[in-house]
């Protein structure tokens, strides 16, 4: 088996790259159905492919850094220019696929279609190979991916799908000259031997790897030197009020545990207010230029905040709680977190309602903006969604991928059957149903959390 | 055998994960004031056994009692009574030392002030820096520390020593040393760096594949296992030694080295008297022992 097949295996060996090849695939068949169905030129619908390069090429390149890294790897005879082997095989693969897919392009001849799908090959190498340049320029190349979305939008915004298509059907030529061009300079560029030095014996974070202790010991490492550079502290009376509630409280009652919590989980959103408060006054202005789509930050906020947070049910730091110590600790840590939430989120509302009667309506590329105030309708989902996920976080807390899996997919499902049988469900929708459902969730997430103090293993690396 | 009640009494404890069976019928019984070595290689169920201890996992099959209480139930009353250490612990990286230190001694009621400013001092730690910015070694140096400061009855230490350097893993040695000095305070370490380990135990439970393969006093353990050096003095060693119970050997131009067990070093002075030859009887480290064990 030779090394480039070594290392292509980590493409399927990787699980936590099941998930993006799930969403790649699901992309992929939407984007050729619309073209199978109406292929019509001129309209920028076959620029997915370049999308889909890029975003293959700020992933998979990925892989190479963590092989890298690994002191033998830079050891092996010949390893240290497997990088652009590995890099240009995906690439080319990935881009033959999706490039046979400009033979559907009306209104050309055969000679014609030919040379587009050669030109086609090539903007998608480009596109992909942007991509790839940015894993081993940029620190943390998969946090791209977030501004994916306002790029699209803002690529639809100013018509560059059309444009790139344009000059892909138009100038075959350029675009292969160019492609062959950046290929040479990339091929080059990858095969720097002081790369493998960079990297040796680095932790990356590749940014699909759900393993919990490793992305633990990952972010202590990254974080590190920064922790010092925040300079926030928590002041001496934070410190004296907490320690004093404790201290209050018998040392084998529950309330020394409760308080203990709270001053582990409250601290760090107090010390960080501003940010918090910066980032909402931002979001109640840009969410209200978005309309209903703003309903999504209602689901997704509260996901990222239980995805991140520090829970005492499975906390290795060893104090003298028990299992029904971490019991109260954890309810209290859940609290916490739902209840800055729900904050924020009346925040949002709030100021989504001031920033109506001050801010202006704009028309840009003859499209008009209207700002309007957030639907006070969508408070509610945060405390729907707190108890679901951490609930789903509790049963599956060794495969955060699972988590994040099942969290986006009922996440859809919700929206989807929002959008689809909206005015089946709005009938449906009042304060006593939503009433019921938190009920449902609380209970449901205090049994979930009572059965896995008191019967699960507690302990995180098994 | 020992008359006292045991503080830990783990019996046919049995603990699977998928279809790794980490523990398989453990039976073990640890005495006050016992200074116990746990070893076996990577995945033998060392730190399965020790969190099974402090009731963080739960036994599929039999029964684990730490100071007398199942150690499901373990609350703050018997575990203010148990220090604890493992490899990268996680620890609340937004604090300062000082202030880690001061939170975790709030749950301790017998948190001893003088004893924490002591190891400060001695570990070279910073109470001004963050615990986030401290490196490996100093970490591990700080959960030492909050797993001593309140001079806990039972002490589990899980590779305490690993992201230790050799100076800070003298330091560490000193420290338990000096532990061991107080009266009835029982210690469980788990170590793979058996040379550190022999300096310091009483006892050793030695583990495979979820088995417990030896359960012994650490002299008892010595006594047990002797190297016997054979140099012929005048003609050729026989082909025959007239030793028992030999469990490795090597020969090579006149000598040999025996590794001998459960044979009494008397008996074996006396088997070497019947040999024209110059016989040299050693004890076996506990590394030595450990491969023998291991490998049988």
């Amino acid at each position: 088996m030779s090394v480039l097949t070594v290392n292509l295996k980590h493409l399927y060996q990787r699980r936590g790259l099941w998930l993006f090849y799930v969403i790649l695939v699901l992309f992929a068949l939407a984007g050729i159905a619309v073209l199978f169905e109406d292929a019509k030129a001129g309209q920028g619908r076959f620029i997915g492919l370049i999308v889909l390069a890029f975003v293959v090429g700020l992933l998979l390149p990925v892989l190479q850094i963590e092989v890298l890294s690994k002191p033998f790897s830079y050891c092996l005879p010949g390893h240290k220019r497997m990088v652009r082997k590995f890099v240009f095989c995906v690439g080319i693969v990935f881009n033959i696929f999706g490039s046979l897919l400009f033979f559907v392009y009306p209104d050309l001849n055969a000679g014609q279609l030919l040379l587009v799908v050669c030109s086609a090959f090539f903007a998608g190498l480009i596109s992909y190979l942007l991509g790839a340049g940015l894993v081993f320029t940029a620190r943390n190349s998969v946090a791209f991916i977030g501004f994916l979305p306002l790029i699209i939008v803002a690529g639809g915004f100013f018509d560059l799908h059309t444009v790139l298509e344009r000059v892909i059907i138009e100038n075959p030529l350029v675009v292969i000259s160019v492609g062959i061009l950046t290929g040479c300079v990339v091929w080059f560029w990858l095969g720097d031997e002081g790369r493998a030095r960079r990297y040796c014996n680095n932790v990356p974070w590749v940014g699909f790897d759900w393993n919990p202790a490793r992305m633990k010991k990952i972010i202590r490492i990254r974080m590190a030197g920064k922790w010092d550079k925040l300079n926030k502290y928590p002041s001496p009376r934070m410190e004296r009020f907490f320690l004093g509630r404790m201290n209050r409280c018998d040392y084998v009652s529950a309330g020394r545990y409760i308080w203990g919590a709270l001053y582990a989980a409250a601290v760090v959103p107090v010390l960080q207010w501003k940010s918090i408060l910066s980032i909402v006054i931002l979001m109640s202005f840009f969410l209200g230029y978005m309309g209903p789509a703003a309903t999504f930050i209602f689901f997704f906020m509260p996901i990222i905040v239980v995805m991140n947070m520090r829970l005492p049910v499975h906390s290795s730091m060893m104090i003298s709680g028990g299992r029904k110590e971490r019991f109260a600790g954890t309810i209290t840590a859940v609290a916490i977190a739902a209840v800055p939430i729900s904050a924020v989120a009346v925040a949002m509302v709030a100021l989504s309602m001031l920033f109506r009667a001050i801010v202006p309506e704009f028309t840009l590329r003859e499209v008009t903006f209207t700002y309007r105030a957030i639907s006070a309708g969508n408070l509610f989902i945060p405390l729907l969604i707190i108890p679901f996920a951490f609930a789903i976080r509790l049963i599956f807390y060794r495969k955060p991928i699972y988590v994040i899996s099942l969290l986006m997919f009922v996440i859809y499902l919700m929206v989807f059957t929002g959008i689809v049988w909206h005015e089946q469900f709005s009938d449906m929708i009042n304060l006593i149903s939503i009433i019921a459902l938190m009920i449902l969730g609380w209970g449901s997430f205090l049994l979930v959390l009572r059965y896995v103090c008191m019967r699960r293993s507690l302990a995180g690396d098994g | 055998m020992n008359n006292e009640e045991p503080i830990i009494q783990m019996r046919k404890v049995c603990k699977r994960f998928g279809k790794i069976r980490a523990l398989d019928e453990v039976d073990l019984e640890i005495y006050q004031g016992r200074i116990v070595g746990l070893l076996g290689a990577n995945g033998a169920g060392k730190s399965t056994l020790l969190r099974h201890i402090i009731g963080l996992y739960l036994e599929d099959e039999g029964e684990c009692v730490t100071f007398g209480c199942e150690a499901q139930n373990l609350g703050p009353a018997e575990l203010v009574r148990i220090g604890y250490v493992h490899q990268e612990g996680e620890l609340l990286d937004w604090m300062t030392v000082r202030q880690l230190v001061r939170y975790v001694s709030t749950y301790y009621p017998n948190w001893n002030r003088e004893l924490e400013e002591k190891y400060v001092e001695d570990f070279g730690i910073s109470t001004k820096v963050r615990v986030g910015s401290l490196s490996p070694g100093q970490r591990q140096r700080l959960a030492i520390l909050l797993a001593i400061g309140f001079e806990p009855e039972l002490l589990i230490l899980d590779e305490p020593a690993a992201a230790l350097d050799p100076v800070a893993r003298a330091q560490f040695l000193d420290l338990l040393l000096q532990i061991i000095q107080t009266e009835n305070r029982t210690i469980i370490i788990s170590s793979h760096i058996l040379s550190d380990v022999e300096k310091v135990i009483d006892h050793a439970v030695i583990m495979k594949e979820g088995r417990i393969l030896l359960d012994t006093g650490f002299d008892e353990l010595r006594e047990r296992f002797s190297q016997v050096r054979i140099s012929a003095l005048s003609k050729e060693l026989p082909d025959e030694l007239p030793f028992e119970n030999v469990v490795h050997c090597k020969r090579s131009d006149g000598q040999a080295i025996l590794t001998v067990q459960d044979c009494p070093r008397e008996k074996l002075q006396e088997q070497a008297k019947s040999l024209d030859c110059w016989v040299e009887i050693e004890t076996l480290s506990l590394e030595e022992i450990y491969k023998i064990v291991v490998s049988s």
